[in-house]
């Protein structure tokens, strides 16, 4: 048992002055975001960096979807553990960023229009693997899968947010099992969530390099999603823990405590299966599977921005997380999520273009404006369930049994 | 300074148990627990500091990474295997062999730094120890001056202590 100072037997201290998350400025900001966004995009499509600007939108796309969706399949996680550490507020923060599902699922087909910039087997058939990479088939097979992902999540989410779910959030003092809809819904939305990230996986990042495979790459893929879901979501909390009233869940240095501990060990794990996937190359040497990992780590200038994706999502949380203290600071551990956010996005980023463009490093004004345009769209999407979260925080925890 | 004894106080649940616990931490008495069952509330009010034994595990785990290094790098370069080209001392797969030493050596170090900084083995009952506080009783021994034990010994009775006996320390 570690020792706790702020003991479990007392009852956490409510929040008499509950503050409510201010839309503004923050949401004039994200309306300016979205506005440069899509200038910087139509501007890049108008003077001739139409293929920058595709490979932008994808990497933000397989990014803030990742975050979405990951978030949703957290909460199912919470529920599959019947994890009440924070009463409702982690279910909510945690479910917040899905108001972007609706609109990823859109900006999906929107990849239809920049297929030839984004898949190179359209313009350089590959025969023996033509019955898989092709346009039709991969729109339907994807569309399809998003689409019930898409679905499921929000009927998995309406169950999560209903009364009969609240209550057994608010409570610790009994092994009930959640609602019966929520306990059908979670292991679907979970099992869903791997099967159409690999899918995912293997189509939108995999195929941009087709000669390339590696069978792990979903499992990998999927968990640095799930991932980047938990640092978002503590990167939130540490923001939320000093917006909002004193006495907030967020300020609990338990509830920080085992956000600390999940970015922790799922990057262990996420390090564990990009280790598992490199070491058999390695071994083999084999020149159809080793050249997309050399490009990426062995040469510049893909290197530097390789081991640094490795750095900010695996050498610096275990280093800095692996005390109690950090862990329970917010800025320490918000700081940590935040460049694990970085980190991941990186990891896209270093996935996704270096197919398309393997000798040199497009980065300017067109992906820093598709960025902001598509933060700024992810903001406007999540404020509604980060109100939500908001509220939830600011009710007071049951105390552990 | 007069001579020291103990104050051995039993308590039936956990509640004024936990009480009792408080008061003589802010008295800052010395005093040990027993009980029967595992109480992470109490654990967490005797307890203000974290455990030394996590710093034996670093330990551990530092001293057997470096040494895996050590041994599969020492033995490439003692006995070379050139296999596919690759550098005599490749570390990519040395990794994995350093994972597993740091592991192993955190392990044990963690349950060689539990045993000794537990004073284990002991063979004799610690002083207090009464059968039923294994049974369906909690003890608290108190260690104090034996011009101190009205004072803690009246705290105990207004804890909650069933009954307080005075054992010479």
């Amino acid at each position: 048992m570690s020792p706790n100072p702020d003991s479990a037997a007392r009852p956490m201290p409510r929040s008499d002055q509950g503050a409510i998350l201010s839309a503004q400025p923050l949401t004039s900001i994200a309306v300016l975001l979205v506005a440069a966004g899509l200038i910087g995009f139509g501007g890049a499509v108008t003077y001739g960096a139409t293929s920058r600007a595709w490979e932008a939108f994808l990497v933000n796309l397989l990014f803030w979807l990742g975050v979405a969706q990951g978030g949703v399949v957290l909460s199912a996680a919470f529920y599959l553990t019947q994890g009440r550490w924070a009463g409702r507020a982690h279910y909510r923060l945690a479910e917040a960023f899905s108001g972007f599902l609706i609109l990823g699922f859109i900006l999906f087909w929107a990849l239809y229009f920049g297929r030839i910039w984004i898949f190179p087997w359209i313009r350089h058939p590959i025969p023996a693997k033509s019955g898989w990479l092709n346009v039709p088939f991969l729109f339907a097979r994807d569309g399809i899968a998003l689409f019930v992902m898409t679905v499921l999540s929000l009927s998995f989410i309406a169950a999560s947010r209903s009364e009969p779910a609240r209550k057994w959030a608010e409570t610790t003092a009994n092994i009930v099992m959640p609602p019966k809809t929520v306990r059908r819904l979670a292991p679907a939305v979970a099992i869903c969530f791997v099967a159409v990230y690999t899918l995912l996986s293997f189509d939108l990042v995999m195929s941009l390099s087709p000669l390339w495979r590696s069978t792990l790459f979903g499992w990998w893929y999927f968990a640095g999603a799930f991932w980047s879901a938990v640092v978002t979501m503590t990167f939130t909390a540490c923001c939320l823990s000093s917006v909002l009233g004193a006495g907030n869940a967020f300020t609990h240095s338990r509830v920080l405590h085992d956000m600390g501990k999940m970015i922790f060990a799922f990057s262990i794990f996420w390090v564990y299966t990009l280790f598992a996937q490199y070491i058999p190359i390695w071994y083999a040497d084999i020149p159809v599977e080793t050249f997309f990992v050399v490009v990426r780590t062995q040469y510049m200038p893909w290197a530097f921005l390789s081991w640094l994706t490795l750095t900010l999502v695996w050498v610096t949380p275990f280093l800095v997380l692996l005390g109690i203290r950090p862990k329970r600071t917010p800025f320490i551990l918000g700081t940590v999520a935040l460049l694990g956010m970085c980190g991941i996005w990186l990891e896209n980023y270093v996935l996704v273009v270096p197919s398309l463009s393997p000798r040199t490093i497009p980065f300017g004004w067109v992906e820093i404006l598709v960025t902001a345009g598509f933060a700024g769209a992810f903001w406007l999407c999540s404020y509604p369930g980060l109100k939500l979260a908001s509220a939830a925080a600011t009710e007071p925890i049951a105390e552990l049994h | 300074m007069s001579p020291e004894v103990e104050l051995v106080g039993a308590f039936t649940n956990e509640e004024s148990l936990l009480g009792c616990v408080e008061r003589l931490r802010q008295a800052r008495a010395r005093f040990r627990v027993y009980s029967p069952i595992p109480m992470p509330h109490v654990n967490a009010a005797i307890y203000q500091r974290p455990s030394f034994v996590r710093w034996w595990v670093l330990l551990g785990g530092i001293t057997g990474a470096v040494s895996a290094f050590v041994l599969t790098i020492g033995t490439s370069l003692e006995w070379n295997l050139v296999a596919g080209g690759k550098p005599i001392a490749s570390l990519p797969p040395y990794i994995i062999i350093a994972f597993e030493m740091m592991v192993l050596f955190g392990g044990i170090s963690a349950v060689l730094g539990w045993i000794l900084l537990s004073n284990l083995p002991t063979f004799e009952p610690l002083s207090g120890y009464r059968s039923r506080f294994t049974a369906d009783e909690f003890g608290v021994v108190v260690r104090c001056a034996e011009d101190e034990t009205p004072r803690l010994e009246s705290m105990l009775r207004e804890a909650g202590a069933q009954d307080i006996s005075r054992e010479a320390a």
